[in-house]
């Protein structure tokens, strides 16, 4: 699916803008007529501020293969939640708290802020600063092997950007 | 049927109420602002995710069991992003004392 520039760009724009009037729909539910045509001027403006925001030529995502990436991530959440809440009910809180940088791959952009999003959501860490070459994480516990787990995350990850395959 | 799933709901609604405590119990009981954000993220998105999970079931229809859905997404992505933006400003004031 790779038109000339200025029809892929009218694609996503469209899309784009299906997608935020859906969201309307679920968050509205009323189906009034005022309420739709408010609709679809938010999801104009939204639109809007998605092209200002996130460039529709900044790369996108392959969203089937980010859909393949949830049920690890709902996992990840599981383990996230129940390992601080194991902590925080302990008599002694066992935390061995302390800053790890990780060598990141991905270039700065949106690639990179979703990627230290997600794993700010993931067990023991949280994303806390950064260079063009790494990110610093603020961990739970600098005993566990952080780096590595973070690569193997960055690594699947990765596989849901849409430039890599081209070339792998 | 309905009774197993109305059992369902109140199992995961319990659960996620537990995690919730963990968070504030995090939030009281750990020593610094980051491991505070630690315990405040995690604990509560599972928190959000069991008791979104056990409403589920009780909805009326798609739509609304997709609004859930749809809150149960923002309250991730906000609570991802702001725990960052405050690990951030944490950290770059503690260097710059």
């Amino acid at each position: 699916m790779t038109g000339a520039p200025e029809g892929g760009t009218t694609r996503i724009l469209a899309v784009r803008a299906l997608l935020y009037f859906a969201l309307w729909i679920v968050v509205d539910q009323s189906a009034k007529p005022a309420n739709l045509v408010f609709g679809l001027l938010t999801s104009a403006v939204a639109t809007w501020a998605s092209v200002k925001l996130l460039p529709p030529a900044s790369g996108g995502v392959r969203l089937g293969q980010l859909l393949l990436l949830l049920p690890r991530f709902l996992w990840q959440s599981l383990v996230a939640g129940t390992d601080v809440a194991r902590r925080a009910f302990a008599p002694q809180p066992r935390l061995q708290p302390g800053f790890v940088d990780y060598p990141v791959g991905l270039p700065r952009g949106a690639g990179r802020n979703a990627f230290e999003l997600i794993a700010s959501l993931m067990p023991g860490t949280v994303a806390s600063d950064g260079t063009p070459e790494m990110i610093e994480f603020h961990c739970l516990d600098t005993g566990q092997a952080v780096v590595e787990q973070l690569a193997v995350e960055e690594r699947a990850y990765a596989r849901a950007l849409q430039p890599e395959p081209r070339d792998g | 049927m309905s009774v197993v799933l109305d059992v369902f709901s109140i199992v995961a609604i319990v659960a996620g109420l537990v995690f919730f405590l963990a968070g504030t119990v995090g939030l009281l009981r750990f020593p610094d602002a980051y491991t505070r954000l630690h315990a405040l993220t995690k604990a509560d998105n599972l928190g959000v995710a069991l008791v979104v999970t056990g409403l589920l079931p009780q909805m009326d229809g798609v739509l609304a069991a997709l609004k859930l859905v749809l809150v149960w997404l923002l309250v991730m992505l906000s609570s991802g992003a702001v725990s960052q933006l405050i690990a951030r400003s944490v950290r770059r004031r503690e260097c710059s004392e």
